[in-house]
């Protein structure tokens, strides 16, 4: 009885969210393109790419939370993937500058051309064909994540020790290409970027269909989750989560299970990183560094680990509250921004949406066995639960009478 | 504390001078035209004026030229005479250059600086050198000839040949020799002196040797450049060797670094399992306590700055513990059994810590003064020693064996282990978890803190500091086995040795990169670390 | 209807408006400053941002800007480089800014350089940096490499009579190309390719052992050698403690250093580094009446008397009054009036001269060699005889040699090929 409340809680949480991403993905571009200047209902270019910027964090969020939050390998490394999809895109853009760049060179990039670069590399062919780099978006943190993933949960690294790896991972990367002779444009990375698919860069429909692009890209791979999150294969990552060695004995090769969805969300990060470097117009190796992977961890952990919504509304609302503050309290946000990851720890352990849910989850069981109370002689299957809000989850006692495939616990 | 010491030089010199046997004394009054020129004109006439002067031979025009060469050397600009002056609150006070008299004071507006540049403070130790061969103290005697080896001036033959046979201290005539073997090679004497020369050279066997003997091969013919090649072979062979050494050493000071570091988080990450992003913070908080510490000596005790360092350990380690404390009872203790939220928490308390240091004392670097037993380098054969490296391996294995102890045979240490080990039987034997938790975590931000101290010697301090250590922290206790301090000490030492045996040949950068997949690819051979814990408390 | 997502962002929008200034209404015009307050780089860019407020408050003092009052917008870009982008974007569309002041790594201008281009405001970009750019919203009133780097070098080849040369950088764009310009220039200068060393460490490099000891060998091979230094920001103090340590003197390797200015030094004990050089257009330590002004205005502003001054500081003091008098010659801040007036525009530098604003956007400016001091100043040892001439594409490189860059009209191109006769660089 309890999995079919919580089949319906699961129901209308996605309905509403994609309700919610089909209106987004619509009316902001019509706000935009549509409504004159002036009107109130006119969306500024500034809020759209800012919104479509989200929107990629927003997806790069999922794919974190899809592989730590139901699979509980805790990444701090995934910022890799999205900015390796985001190098795989910008190369793309690199190429379609052609005679456009400063030095007008057909071939060369810029940068190359003022290093004295004579030809191009090897490894940057074909990135003038699209469908060369929307391959390449898939492949190339596919192939890292997957070949990473291979070693590292063969030989059954788990725990921090797996996360500090992830991160050894990207603090690598993030020198190598902060090297010139990589030749990705070293510190300065790829920038100035003319157009895509033929379209001007700069354009208002330009940003509007990536913003929808990316907003299209977010519930695909919303549905792709939830889809995988609500199959068998779902309830036995989530086994592997709770109990990995006990899995293992019931005979699931952990690993297969493992590597599958670290590859995916390594792939979905890729997609994000894609979309998100066409809106912001660069990519460099800052997106490398370890303190971007450590960020991403916080927005689903504010959103709420292991709710696939919860990471995408983390990651929207982090980033809201931070483009706010830096430019409303420039010299003190990141009092705010700290206060706030403390705050969220301590106060909402499940992180908002996963607050939320516990508490309608227990409001509607009170209000179940109430009813049955008052229908029938027949007690409820559960003992009812005082709501629990915010203000009285100690922190110390862990909510362990909540299912745990509704709220999870951390997996080491 | 530079200038003071340039001062006692400058005089012990020129008092040593005075009571020289006279080269060429003469009246000061004579002199002092050739002085007051130095103030005319540009660089290159007063370069021409210090040659004059060095052309007397008179030892009396050595403290102007001292004086010179450290910019203590101004004119006034009413009159055009030269002084020396020494700075006394706002105005100067002059000092005769030739007496070394005091002559009274003057303001700073009426004064000129007589301006100097690297070539002019060149030519100056060359002449002083020429000047101070003959001087009594046999410091001051050992600094001319190393000048004069520098200079490689074969007019300072002479000087020098009467200058060994007056010599009674050895290693100071050694110097002088090879000091005149360096002048015998750039002359154009004749090959039996040179071959001479290059057999001196040969046994001083150092990089100096090397680069000279170089410019003999390859301007010189038939046995003069066999010798020199020959010596050459030999040198390259020693200081190859010597190379392998200083590279050991390199790596342990790179790794005792990354040890002092890393071992206040092998205690909170390692044995308390709390992932603590804002470890480098407690380190920065450390190096600012170090900051203020001198800030105060500077402004009231001055005298005290060579121990600056021994009053700022206790207090960073108190200041940073207590923060340590502070974080631990606020946040921490509410997160037991859930530490990726630890990481969270401590995250946001890291970027608070580093917001308000930098609201505090500002963005920019602070300076934290090197005490004068912390600065320099001293040689053992080929290899240079910085003292300030030297240091700070010896501190790091005494914090590192401080600890143990503390670990190994306090009560404190015991009940720590307890509660680490199993926390419900400790409880149960009436051990208080809590007050061990915030005690045990404080130890650990506590020496950070210390660790602070150290690392501000080498590095900058500014609200960045902890940034730069956190990531190659956790790569040391990881890579070491968590929970096993034995295991930060040889991780921390293999990845200082392996950097810098990698550096030279793939870069810093590469090198770095390359340790990073050497962690990566070590992990999965040892999902554990080096020192794996065995037994129940590694699944918990 | 809108969705909850749009109303949101629109409400965040309506707030920073609010607290960017709005209430202050239309009788103000509005001043961006796009510095990083923090991160990595707040370590320098603060002090651009506080020099800027006060600049601003004197400007203010003197009765403002064609009758208004300017008004400051700060924003914090947190030393994340597509922030900058963003929040330029913010500055102009949202907050509605006539001009911004801001940027100091290479890597923040270019992420910014299109957002400018796009929305078609000002940027002023008061740091020195690797040239090879020209850009009609720009100006660059920091130093080009032909303002700091080669009569650095020239010095210590005259001067100092160096053979040998260690060029020693952080990785990145600026000392990259640096380093490619001067290694064409030393070996049209007959300098042997194994006399020249060069060297690159990443950012934040703190374990400078090896580097010293290599660079004390190869400083041991008989000739002279000097050090051109591109090291950037943090990672200098730990190599200057090193150099310290190992006992390089300035008399047998001296270090010339172009990302080394006063505020590096404050974090310093120099008494170990006297003599040492630095290469700048300004030093704090210069002798004129309007640098002693400046000076006390700044240390009244910040209120400690310990804090020192630079040259980026001096950059944004041109840069700012450059912007101001070509606003008052244009009659307006709309940007294009302010592009084309502000072309020959020359303001008082406070090194005793004047610079001005070239048709390439960037300024003329003295180069000034100093050696570090006991104090942590410099004293100028040499000087340029007169103002050098920013240019925008070096001749030294091979991709640049060709062109030009000149934005009055009829040209209005930033980068027109001599050879060619083309707009649009060097290709087809």
């Amino acid at each position: 009885m309890m999995s079919s409340f919580l089949f319906r809680a699961m129901d209308a949480r996605a309905g509403i969210f994609l309700a919610i991403m089909a209106a987004v993905i619509v009316l902001v571009p019509a706000g935009n393109l549509l409504m004159p200047e002036g009107s109130t209902f006119h969306v500024p270019n500034y809020a759209v790419t800012l919104m479509g910027k989200y929107l990629t964090y927003a997806l790069l969020a999922l794919a974190v939370d899809l592989v730590w939050g139901y699979c509980g390998i805790l990444s701090l490394g995934h910022a890799a993937f999205f900015a390796l999809g985001g190098y795989a895109m910008g190369m793309y853009l690199m190429r379609q500058i052609g005679t456009r760049g400063v030095y007008g060179d057909p071939i060369l990039p810029d940068f190359m051309v003022f290093l004295n670069w004579g030809e191009l590399p090897w490894y940057w062919y074909g990135f003038d064909m699209f469908w060369f780099a929307a391959l390449m978006v898939l492949l190339v943190p596919g192939v890292l994540a997957f070949v990473f993933g291979w070693f590292a949960f063969r030989s059954r690294v788990t725990g921090v020790y797996l996360s500090i790896i992830t991160q050894a991972l990207t603090y690598a990367l993030l020198l190598a290409f902060f090297r010139n002779d990589m030749g990705f444009g070293g510190n300065n990375g790829l920038t100035d970027f003319k157009d895509i698919l033929g379209f001007d860069i700069q354009a208002d429909t330009t940003r509007a269909g990536l913003f929808a692009a990316s907003g299209l890209a977010l519930v695909v791979c919303f549905l792709i989750c939830r889809a995988i999150t609500r199959s068998k294969l779902g309830k036995v990552l989530v086994a592997v989560r709770d109990a990995e060695s006990r899995t293992r004995f019931l005979g699931y090769r952990v690993e297969h299970y493992k590597l599958f969805v670290w590859t995916l969300s390594a792939m979905m990060a890729g997609i994000a990183g894609a979309l998100y470097v066409p809106q912001v117009g660069i990519i460099n190796p800052g997106e490398f560094a370890p303190a971007n992977s450590i960020e991403v961890v916080i927005w689903v952990a504010v959103g709420g680990r292991g709710t696939l919504v919860g990471a995408v509304l983390g990651a929207v609302l982090v980033n809201f509250a931070k483009t706010w503050f830096t430019a409303a309290l420039p010299d003190i946000w990141l009092f705010a921004l700290g206060g706030l990851f403390v705050v969220v720890t301590l106060f909402l352990p499940k992180g908002i949406v996963g607050t939320l849910s516990q508490g309608w989850t227990a409001l509607r069981q009170r209000k179940v066995s109430e009813d049955f109370e008052a229908g029938s002689d027949q007690p409820p299957s559960q003992a009812p639960q005082s709501p629990a809000s915010p203000a009285n989850v100690s922190p110390k006692k862990s909510a362990s009478t909540v299912p745990a495939d509704a709220d999870p616990q951390p997996a080491e | 504390m530079s200038l003071m010491r340039s001062f006692l030089l400058l005089f012990s010199l020129a008092a040593s001078l005075l009571a020289a046997p006279a080269l060429a004394q003469s009246d000061p009054e004579t002199l002092r035209p050739l002085i007051n020129e130095l103030a005319n004109g540009k660089y290159s006439e007063t370069e021409k004026q210090i040659g004059a002067l060095v052309a007397t031979g008179d030892p009396q025009v050595a403290p102007a030229l001292e004086a010179l060469s450290d910019g203590d050397l101004y004119v006034r600009k009413a009159d055009g005479e030269v002084f020396i002056i020494k700075k006394a609150g706002k105005a100067y006070a002059l000092i005769d250059p030739l007496t070394l008299e005091t002559a009274g004071e003057a303001a700073k507006r009426e004064m000129d600086k007589i301006k100097v540049n690297n070539k002019l403070r060149r030519v100056i130790r060359s002449a002083l050198g020429s000047l101070t061969l003959m001087a009594p103290d046999p410091t001051v005697r050992m600094a001319a000839a190393e000048a004069v080896f520098k200079a490689k001036d074969p007019d300072s033959i002479e000087a020098l040949d009467a200058a060994i046979a007056a010599e009674a201290d050895d290693g100071v005539r050694k110097k002088m020799e090879e000091a005149r073997a360096a002048a015998v090679l750039n002359s154009d004497m004749d090959e039996a002196a040179k071959l001479q020369a290059v057999s001196t050279l040969g046994t001083m066997g150092n990089r100096d040797a090397l680069s000279l003997l170089i410019a003999v091969q390859s301007s010189s013919e038939g046995a003069l450049r066999d010798a020199a090649t020959s010596e050459i072979t030999k040198i390259e062979k020693s200081i190859a060797a010597w190379d392998a050494a200083q590279n050991i050493w390199y790596g342990l000071s790179l790794g005792s670094v990354l040890l002092l570091a890393a071992i206040g988080l092998a205690i909170t990450f390692g044995v308390m399992g709390v992932i603590n992003m804002a470890h480098g913070e407690m380190v920065m908080i450390g190096a600012y306590v170090t900051f203020v510490v001198q800030e105060f000596i500077r402004s009231s005790a001055p005298g005290l700055f060579e121990y600056s360092l021994f009053i700022a350990l206790p207090l960073a380690f108190l200041t940073s513990g207590l923060v340590g404390v502070a974080i631990e009872r606020g946040v921490i203790r509410w997160l037991y059994g859930r530490p990726l939220e630890t990481l969270l928490a401590t995250w946001g308390i890291s970027l608070v810590l580093q917001q308000a240091v930098r609201s505090i004392f500002g963005p920019t670097n602070r300076e934290v003064g090197n005490p004068d037993w912390m600065s320099g380098a001293f040689e053992i054969g080929q290899m240079t020693i910085t003292y300030n490296r030297m240091w700070i391996i010896v501190f790091a294995m005494l914090v590192f064996a401080g600890l143990m102890l503390v670990l190994k045979k306090t009560p404190f240490g015991l009940y720590t282990r307890a509660v680490t080990q199993n926390r419900r039987m400790a409880a149960s034997m009436g051990i208080r978890t809590p007050w061990i938790d915030a005690f045990t975590f404080g130890l650990g931000s506590g020496i950070a803190g210390i660790a602070g101290v150290a690392l501000s010697q080498i590095d900058n301090v500014s609200p960045n500091l902890g940034q730069g250590y956190i990531i190659d922290s956790f790569m040391v206790v990881v890579f070491g086995g968590v929970g096993n301090l034995w295991g930060t000490l040889v991780g921390a030492m293999t990845l200082g040795v392996v950097n810098k045996f990698l550096e030279p040949y793939a870069g810093a950068v590469l090198g770095k990169i390359f340790v990073l997949v050497f962690i990566i690819l070590f992990i999965q051979k040892r999902p554990r670390g080096l020192f794996a814990l065995k037994g129940r408390a590694v699944e918990a | 209807m809108k969705s909850a997502f749009t109303k949101l962002a629109l409400a965040g929008l309506m707030a920073s408006t609010m607290i960017g200034g709005a209430s202050a209404q239309e009788d103000t015009i509005k001043v961006g400053i796009l510095h990083s307050l923090s991160g990595t780089m707040a370590i320098s860019e603060t002090t651009l941002k506080d020099a800027m407020l006060m600049l601003i408050e004197e400007q203010n003092k003197k009765g403002g800007l064609l009758g208004k009052k300017l008004e400051a917008v700060v924003v914090d870009p947190a030393s994340d480089w597509p922030l900058f982008a963003e929040k330029a974007r913010e500055l102009i569309e949202v907050n509605g800014v006539d001009a911004v002041f801001g940027c100091w790594t290479s890597v923040s201008r270019k992420s910014v350089l299109p957002v400018f281009e796009e929305l078609n405001s000002l940027l002023f970009y008061p740091v020195q940096y690797e040239g090879e750019e020209s850009q009609r919203n720009v100006f660059y009133t920091g130093a080009a490499p032909n303002q700091q780097a080669i009569p650095a070098v020239d010095y210590l080849m005259n001067e100092e009579g160096v053979e040998r040369w260690v060029l020693a950088g952080t990785d990145y764009v600026y000392p990259r190309t640096t380093n490619k310009i001067l290694e064409a220039y030393l070996k049209s200068k007959g300098v042997a390719e194994e006399d020249i060393m060069i060297n690159y460490t990443p950012f934040g490099h703190s374990d400078w052992q090896t580097i010293v000891s290599d660079i004390k060998t190869f400083g041991s091979a008989g000739k002279k050698t000097a050090v051109v230094s591109t090291i950037n920001g943090d990672a200098n103090v730990p190599f200057y403690k090193e150099l310290g340590n190992a006992g390089i003197k300035a008399e047998d390797i001296p270090v010339v250093a172009f990302s080394v200015g006063e505020e590096e030094l404050a974090g310093l004990d120099t008494a170990p580094l006297v003599g040492h050089l630095a290469a700048w257009n300004y030093f704090q330590s210069a002798d004129t009446d309007a640098n002693a002004e400046f000076i006390e205005a700044w240390h009244a502003y910040i209120g400690d008397d310990k804090r020192v001054t630079n040259d980026p500081m001096e950059a944004h003091f041109i840069g700012f009054n450059m912007w101001v008098e070509a606003v008052k010659k244009a009659g307006s801040t709309d940007p294009d009036a302010v592009i084309d007036a502000i072309v020959g525009v020359s303001v008082p530098n406070l090194t005793g001269g004047y610079s001005a604003m070239m048709p390439n956007h960037h300024i003329t400016k003295p180069v000034l060699i100093g050696e570090i001091q006991e104090d942590g100043q410099f004293e100028t040892v040499w000087e340029t005889s007169g103002l050098v001439v920013g240019d925008a594409w070096s001749d030294y490189l091979d991709g640049s040699k060709d062109l030009i860059s000149d934005w009055r009209a009829p040209l209005s191109c930033g980068n027109f090929n001599t050879a060619t006769g083309k707009c649009g660089g060097s290709g087809s």
